[in-house]
């Protein structure tokens, strides 16, 4: 903790970042919470522990900050991996982003739980990016820690097995529960579009009414518009208030990115994004 | 004040009375995450220590989507059709005190000038039980805005647990004494005094603000920068509004079913959202989520009880439990106390 309020001391008195954004414990509570940092007393309030589960990459595209100078982040492997996407999107710019990388030991799935094999976050199961893959500082140690089992990956399986029937089955009373409060898009770093195509209104491409046929047009337009960007932070799935599993969507989208394309976001700066690249290799025999 | 007796047994012959007589049975789902219909009484399922769930019940007084009317375009004109209103009977059962208020406090806007009859027929339709609660949380703050866990206010009838198996029930309102007239072959005579005296032996959550203190501070202090600090990391979902018990904005929009016929839906809206405020001209007079959060804090603690003397807040902590930046409502409000003590 002394060496992460140290760098960012040094960071903002020597004026390499205008602000950093970091996580500070809640008056009274367990938990942490974003947390812009401006000064060196409110560096001594930057905290980072397993209750550190915001990814705090949403923030670097939000006007309030971007392009406003140079800003500090304190992220976790998987926060890095959506800073690197967003830079590969040409949505931040890498010159304008300082990056305190933290090694990590993993995040509480709930913040309400205490942190243990059980409750260790899906998203920290078989992690990859434990000490992140780009960062300007690196704080902190690995250490081992125990996996619960990836159940996410079962679940997928099940759902798959299943004909079409029951799986519409499956997702309408999943998706009947939603409520339209878009808590998903928000939380996601890589939902910055300026105006989300659900707020179009001329024409309206997708209804607002938070009905199921709604429902069903808002949940997969978002899984289409994540295929292949999605870095599998989990942050959609663990603020929705109607817990709706949609990391089954998002991981099953990047298990067929990675399948049929090679591909999985967020990894290195040098692999040009899915969506954006024209490859003479890639299939063609779905287009008939 | 009335007071009958009731063993668990019988309550669960109540819930099934209850259903045979065509009441749908509105209760706390099992997983915490909202309000769910039973279809048996053998799915009953109350305690005065459950958390509360992640939604309110406000979605079956106040429908995140219905039709307002249909229309028709004919040959000689338009035609409406009014949408039906349901006539669905509802008991909602072993409600907390920070939910069974709700309705009474969205009356009051619903019957301002317009008379929103989706909103009053549901509401009139309704009977709530109310049941004293023994849930605490960092979260919970009813105390601080006139309620209590003990509070019947907004409850027609009122469980109190007097041990495992039984229950005293209070009859709070006229309406709750017709409703419960058929059963009370099910009921003994109760004695007030006992459930007073369990009543003071309930923890109370601790007094964290004054609302009176946010009020004229809010009204003093509108351009004041401590919102800015919500307002940062606040990212506009409609989480707080949404689960909120109280909350009651909607957005008014048209569905087509094809080229000459559609539906005039009412949905959902919250002052979180960018759009919220945003005119038909381009402007928006709320154009950062520093003017947003401001305004949410405001018509709770404020406009709300100007206009109708009523806080728009029951103390649930709802907002709070499920903001996903951790933006906590009461922790705001006994901040704002302490700013408006030392005259900021």
């Amino acid at each position: 903790m002394n060496e992460l309020r140290e760098k960012a001391k040094e960071l903002l008195l020597n004026n390499t970042v205008k602000l950093i954004i970091g996580y500070a414990n809640g008056n009274g509570h367990n938990r942490t919470y974003p947390f812009i940092a401006r000064n060196a007393a409110d560096a001594n309030r930057l905290v980072f522990n397993e209750y550190c589960v915001n990814n705090l990459a949403v923030y670097l595209t939000r006007k309030e900050f971007k392009g406003k100078g140079i800003i500090g982040i304190v992220a976790k492997g998987c926060d890095v991996k959506a800073i690197i996407q967003l830079i590969q999107e040409n949505q931040i710019n890498k010159d304008e982003v300082y990056i305190i990388g933290m090694n990590c030991n993993g995040a509480v799935n709930q913040l309400d739980n205490s942190f243990e094999k059980t409750t260790l976050a899906q998203k920290c199961i078989n992690c990859t990016v434990r000490t992140p893959a780009l960062y300007h500082a690196l704080i902190g140690t690995t250490k081992d820690i125990e996996e619960p089992a990836d159940t996410l990956g079962e679940k997928i399986k099940e759902v798959e097995k299943l004909n079409a029937d029951s799986r519409w089955d499956f997702w309408e009373a999943q998706f009947e529960k939603c409520i339209k409060c878009y808590a998903c898009r928000q939380v996601c770093p890589l939902c910055y579009c300026e105006q989300c195509i659900v707020d179009k209104t001329v024409p309206r491409w997708i209804e607002s009414s938070a009905h199921t046929r709604g429902n069903f047009s808002w949940n997969i337009i978002r899984a289409f518009h994540l295929s292949g960007r999605c870095i599998g932070c989990g942050e959609c799935e663990r603020v929705c208030p109607m817990d709706i599993p949609l990391s089954m969507l998002n991981r099953k989208m990047s298990i067929i990115a990675k399948k049929e394309f090679d591909y999985s976001a967020g990894v290195s700066l040098d692999s040009p994004t899915l969506v954006g690249t024209y490859n003479m290799k890639d299939r063609q025999d779905f287009i008939k | 004040m009335d007071e009958k007796l009731i063993t668990l047994n019988n309550l669960k012959i109540f819930a099934e009375e209850l259903l045979k007589a065509n009441y749908t049975l509105i209760l706390q789902d099992k997983q915490g995450i909202r309000w769910e219909k039973i279809s048996n009484s053998d799915e009953l399922h109350i305690s005065s220590k459950l958390k509360p769930t992640k939604a309110s019940f406000k979605e079956f007084v106040f429908s995140k989507t219905e039709p307002i009317f249909y229309f028709n375009n004919k040959n000689d004109g338009v035609e409406l059709i009014d949408s039906n209103l349901s006539a669905e009977k509802m008991v909602f059962f072993g409600s907390k005190p920070c939910d069974a208020k709700s309705i009474n406090i969205m009356s009051k806007v619903f019957n301002w000038d317009y008379k929103d009859n989706f909103f009053n027929t549901k509401a009139e339709n309704s009977i709530v039980i109310g049941m004293l609660c023994e849930y605490r949380d960092e979260f919970c703050f009813c105390t601080s805005v006139n309620l209590s866990p003990v509070s019947s206010d907004g409850s027609d009838l009122f469980l109190i647990p007097t041990d495992e198996n039984n229950f005293a029930i209070r009859i709070v309102t006229e309406k709750g004494r017709e409703f419960i007239q058929p059963f009370l072959k099910l009921f003994a005579e109760g004695n007030p005094e006992t459930t007073d005296q369990i009543f003071k032996k309930i923890n109370l959550p601790e007094k964290g603000f004054e609302s009176e203190v946010i009020r004229s501070w809010i009204g003093n202090n509108f351009e004041h920068k401590y919102f800015e600090r919500a307002g940062e990391i606040c990212l506009g979902c409609g989480q707080c509004a949404f689960v909120c018990p109280v909350c009651h904005c909607f957005d008014i929009v048209d569905e087509e079913c094809g080229y000459s016929c559609g539906r005039r839906m009412k949905n959902w809206d919250a002052c979180q959202f960018s759009l919220f405020t945003l005119h038909g001209s381009g402007h928006n007079p709320r154009h950062n989520q520093t003017q947003r959060y401001r305004q949410r804090i405001s018509h709770k603690f404020k406009y709300y009880v100007d206009k109708f003397d009523e806080i728009l807040c029951t103390g649930c902590g709802r907002c709070s439990r499920g903001c996903p930046v951790g933006i906590d409502i009461g922790q705001i409000a006994k901040e704002v106390h302490s700013l408006a003590a030392n005259k900021v």
